[in-house]
């Protein structure tokens, strides 16, 4: 099977997305790139915060994210999303279709689901889901070690990205700074697909 | 921060009716903290309930108990203070509490808008969906003009993948409302969900027509399309491509697709690129102008 490691800059970008409206759904894509057996994340792309269970600007959001990606030589490998609440993990069905739609170009896409319990813990407060073989319905993956220990398919590049993603949000709000599509489309100025203002250099270790 | 940048700053969210919790958590708190909500008089009050809503949004209910206990004291009785209570009981009660404490209300008086809303809230969050549907519709029965309920009814169905329905709680909204263009919007975005594209072409249209540097002399092709207009020129380009690739086009609502496409297409084009093209409000390039020409260069069909 192949596994997933998660760059710090794509685990801070998620974590400063759902900060930045904790009363409301949110959702984005991963970029990355496969070697071997391997799906590096270098980086997401933040899409939508107002109406995510409403299609337009989803098609354009994700148009767009695709040819920003080919430019810097990567792919859209996955999708990600947070619920309004902070109890409900669920893919729901807005999120699979997306989540297909980007499998239907990568054939191993993983989708990411925000684990609110989890958020402020500095535990990785993700819940990966893989598709079920030949069907178009994703589940949680359960696997024997769970995501991001030792011996599981999924692993962070920074193991400290967690505890830090929880520094920058509360002594720098650095997620104020955080824009997404829909910001962007209200104010085209904001830079929605790189959020540069948002990238941190490599933590001191 | 001064306590009056503070004050100001919390009194334009609550004109807005925005849900900034931790912003206002800040300058909420400073303002409890110099102890000056009681000089402001009725301004006070409302700034409190502010802080109230605000610190549960952000967890700190010790700060929520503290201002509750002020204004539960000041206002005994008060129907908008029940309601503040039974928000406080929902962050940490079980569900079924706050529900029994939603239903001993309205017993006593049915026709309490905030608490029945409430009760409709929670009932929704528990997952009793079918439940919490039939509540609103009966809630909208008697109070049709609440379009936060109309637009709550639109984001269940949307939510459960019924866009027709959704549509038809928006058509709500707009007889309601209908010089605000945020609705307008997501009802054309509605309808494009629901694969209504003439429907949603014309009222993204609407939504340019409505926000588009209005009265001003300038000629459409001097000006550059800021805020929500660039969205919907975005959802114009999007459903001419949609119309012209769709031989048998259905349209629930029965609207004809636009006869002038191609044209439409060539507006919608140049006004994306100009949009991209200009200085934004601050003097500011915008982002992303290589993916978005890219985008709009792509041939119609």
């Amino acid at each position: 099977m192949v596994s997933y490691s998660l760059s710090e800059n794509a685990y801070l970008k998620i974590f400063f997305h759902a900060a930045k409206h904790p009363h409301l759904p949110v959702n984005g894509v991963l970029l990355g790139r496969q070697t071997s057996d391997v799906v590096v994340i270098e980086d997401v792309i933040p899409l939508l915060h107002h109406w995510t269970s409403l299609s337009p600007m989803m098609e354009i959001g994700l148009d767009l994210a695709k040819g920003h990606a080919e430019a810097q030589e990567m792919s859209l490998v996955g999708y990600y999303q947070a619920s309004e609440r902070l109890d409900d993990t669920a893919l729901a069905p807005v999120g699979e279709r997306v989540a297909q739609k980007i499998r239907d170009q990568f054939n191993d896409a993983v989708a990411f689901v925000i684990d609110g319990d989890k958020l402020g813990t500095g535990d990785p407060a993700l819940l990966p889901y893989l598709p079920q073989p030949s069907t178009t319905l994703w589940r949680p993956c359960i696997a024997q070690s769970p995501a991001f220990t030792t011996g599981s398919n999924f692993l962070l590049a920074k193991a400290d990205s967690p505890s830090r993603a929880i520094t920058l949000v509360r002594d720098h709000n650095l997620h104020e700074k955080f824009g997404d599509f829909d910001d962007h489309l209200e104010d085209v100025t904001i830079d929605w697909l790189r959020n540069s203002a948002c990238r941190v250099e490599s933590s001191e270790t | 921060m001064s306590l009056q940048s503070a004050l100001e700053r919390l009194a334009t969210y609550r004109a807005n009716n925005t849900r900034a919790s931790q912003d206002i958590f800040r300058n909420g708190l400073l303002a409890l903290q110099k102890s000056s909500f009681k000089k402001l008089g009725d301004d006070g009050w409302a700034c409190l309930e502010q802080l109230t809503l605000a610190s549960i949004d952000v967890g700190r209910l010790d700060i929520a108990d503290q201002c509750l206990q002020l204004i539960a004291d000041k206002f005994p009785n008060s129907p908008r203070v029940d309601c503040l209570i039974g928000i406080r009981m929902e962050a940490t009660e079980p569900p079924e509490t706050a529900l029994k404490y939603y239903a001993d209300i309205l017993e006593a008086d049915s026709a309490n808008v905030a608490i029945w809303k409430r009760r409709i809230s929670v009932l929704r969050r528990t997952g009793k969906v079918e439940k919490a549907v039939n509540e609103l519709v009966q809630f909208l029965d008697t109070f049709y003009t609440d379009v936060e309920g109309w637009l709550e009814l639109a984001d269940i169905y949307a939510s459960c993948n019924q866009y027709d329905h959704s549509l038809q709680a928006l058509s709500h909204v707009l007889l309601l409302t209908p010089q605000n263009p945020f609705y307008v919007l997501q009802a054309a975005e509605t309808a494009y969900t629901s694969e209504d594209f003439p429907l949603a072409i014309k009222m993204f249209l609407t939504v340019v027509d409505m926000t588009d540097a209005d009265d001003s002399e300038q000629l459409l092709q001097e000006s550059t399309p800021l805020g929500i207009t660039v969205r919907a020129w975005f959802g114009v380009k999007l459903c001419t491509r949609r119309i012209a690739q769709n031989a048998n086009l259905k349209s629930l609502s029965n609207t004809s697709a636009p006869k002038n496409l191609e044209l439409l297409d060539e507006l919608a084009t140049e006004r994306l690129r100009v949009a991209y093209s200009s200085s934004g409000q601050k003097g500011e390039i915008a982002k992303g102008r290589q993916e978005v020409f890219a985008w709009v260069a792509t041939p119609l069909v």
